[in-house]
C-alpha cells in the first residue's frame, strides 16, 4: 500500500481544499494523511469466493508461505498439479476458498489472491458431520482487515449449510496470535481442555502397519 | 480366538456401530457427549457421498444378539479420508473400538492392519499417512499405537486440536463481513 505514490499524491492534491475547512495549511496535509490510510485500513475491499482450477497456483504459493512461517518448508510434497488432481475431481478430496483484493489494492509483488481457506467434510462419531479447516492464511501485509475472520466465517456457513455441527481445526503451540485470534473467535483447545493428542503413522510406519508389524 | 472376520459395514450393521460408539464414548467417559442417532449414522454412511468408512469385525454369535448370519459385531473402526495440503491424501481414524471381552487376540492389529492396507494399496486413495486422536489419559491405548510406529504430534512438533461448537459457529457464521 504505502508505494503507491500516486495515491499519496492525490491526497496532496487536496491542498488547494485546506483554507475552506479553517485549520492551518501546515498541519492538515499530515492529518489529512493520516485519516486517509486509515480510511484505507478501514475499508479495504476484498471479497471471498470458491476456488477455481486457475487458482491452484496462488493456493500453492501461499501454501508455501504458510509452510514458511511454521518452519516446515522442508517438508512440503503437495505441488500445484496435485492441488489441482486433488481438489478438482468429482469427489474432492478438499474444498478452497479464496480472499481477493481489486487490482488497485494488489500485494508488493502485484498479486490479488491474499488469503485462502482449504477445508473437507469430516464425521464425529459423537456429533455427526463435521468440517475440518486444514489451513487458513492471509498474507502479512494484508492481515489485520478481517480477511482472516471473513474466510473462517466462510467455512462456518459453508459447513453448517452442509449440515456440520462442529468445526475443527489444528494450531501449534508457539503460535501466540493465531492461539489468541482463534480463543477470541469462540474456539476452544481440546488439547488442552480434553486432553487429546494428535498422532500420525506415515512412511515407513504405515507400510509396517500394513504387513501386520507390531 | 481365531474365528473372526472383518468385513465393511453395511447399513444392517449401524444398530451396532452405534453400540460400539457408545461403548467407546463410556471408555473414554464421555458417554453423554454421543448424540448421533441410528439415522445419521445410515444417511451419512451409506448414501450418495458418504461422510465416513467402517468396516466391522464380527464372531460367530454363542447366544445372544445375533446378526441374521449368526455373527455379533464386536470391534469396528470409523473413518475418512482428508488431506494435507504439504503432503496429500490422509487417512483419517474417528473410531477405533474393539470390546473388552475380545481385546489380546490380534482383533485389533487386523484391524489396524486392514486400515493401512486401504490407505497404502487403495489406487484412488494412496494415503501418505494415517491420523488419529488418543486422549493423553489413555496409556494402554497410547502404548499399542507407539509399539505401532505412530508418534505423537501434540508433544513432538505442537500441534493443538481445536474444535468449535455449532452455537459458536452460528455466531461466527453470521458475522459482519468487514
Amino acid at each position: 500500500m504505502f508505494n503507491r505514490w500516486e495515491d499519496l499524491c492525490n491526497v496532496i492534491s487536496l491542498r488547494p481544499l485546506l483554507p475552506a475547512v479553517g485549520l492551518p495549511t501546515p498541519v492538515l496535509p499530515t492529518w489529512c494523511l493520516i485519516l486517509y490510510f486509515l480510511d484505507i485500513f478501514h475499508n479495504m475491499d476484498f471479497s471471498i469466493r470458491p476456488a477455481t482450477l486457475e487458482d491452484c497456483k496462488d493456493i500453492a504459493r501461499m501454501l508455501l508461505e504458510l509452510a514458511e512461517y511454521e518452519k516446515v518448508l522442508d517438508q512440503i510434497k503437495v505441488t500445484q498439479k496435485d492441488l489441482e488432481q486433488d481438489g478438482f475431481i468429482k469427489n474432492p478430496f478438499f474444498h478452497g476458498i479464496v480472499a481477493e483484493v481489486p487490482e488497485e489494492h494488489r500485494s508488493k509483488e502485484g498479486h490479488t489472491k491474499v488469503g485462502y481457506a482449504l477445508y473437507f467434510y469430516s464425521y464425529s462419531s459423537w456429533k455427526g458431520r463435521a468440517v475440518y479447516m486444514e489451513d487458513l492464511y492471509v498474507m502479512p501485509e494484508f492481515r489485520g482487515k478481517g480477511i482472516g475472520k471473513a474466510l473462517m466465517s466462510k467455512v462456518a456457513q459453508l459447513g453448517l449449510a452442509a449440515g456440520c455441527s462442529l468445526l475443527n481445526f489444528s494450531v501449534l503451540d508457539w503460535n501466540k496470535p493465531s492461539l489468541d485470534f482463534y480463543l477470541s473467535q469462540g474456539c476452544s483447545d481440546i488439547t488442552a481442555d480434553m486432553g487429546y493428542h494428535c498422532m500420525r503413522c506415515e512412511g515407513d510406519e504405515l507400510e509396517k502397519l500394513a504387513q501386520g508389524g507390531t | 480366538m481365531d474365528r473372526f472376520k472383518l468385513r465393511k459395514a453395511e447399513p444392517q450393521d449401524v444398530p451396532d456401530i452405534l453400540r460400539l460408539i457408545k461403548e467407546l464414548a463410556k471408555y473414554e467417559e464421555m458417554e453423554d457427549q454421543v448424540i448421533l442417532t441410528e439415522k445419521d449414522l445410515l444417511e451419512d454412511g451409506f448414501g450418495d457421498h458418504p461422510f465416513y468408512h467402517c468396516v466391522v469385525a464380527e464372531v460367530p454369535s454363542e447366544q445372544q444378539n445375533s446378526n441374521n448370519n449368526g455373527s455379533v459385531v464386536i470391534g469396528f473402526a470409523m473413518y475418512y479420508f482428508t488431506y494435507d495440503p504439504w503432503i496429500g491424501k490422509l487417512l483419517y481414524l474417528e473410531d477405533f473400538f474393539v470390546m473388552k471381552e475380545y481385546r489380546g487376540f490380534g482383533i485389533g492389529s487386523e484391524i489396524l492392519k486392514l486400515l493401512s492396507l486401504v490407505s497404502n494399496t487403495a489406487v484412488k486413495t494412496r494415503c501418505s499417512s494415517m491420523h488419529f486422536i488418543v486422549a493423553e489419559g489413555n496409556q494402554a491405548s497410547i502404548e499399542f499405537y507407539k509399539r505401532r510406529g505412530a508418534a505423537d504430534l501434540s508433544l513432538e512438533e505442537g500441534w493443538r486440536l481445536f474444535k468449535i461448537d455449532k452455537s459458536s459457529l452460528l455466531k461466527m457464521s453470521s458475522g459482519p463481513e468487514e
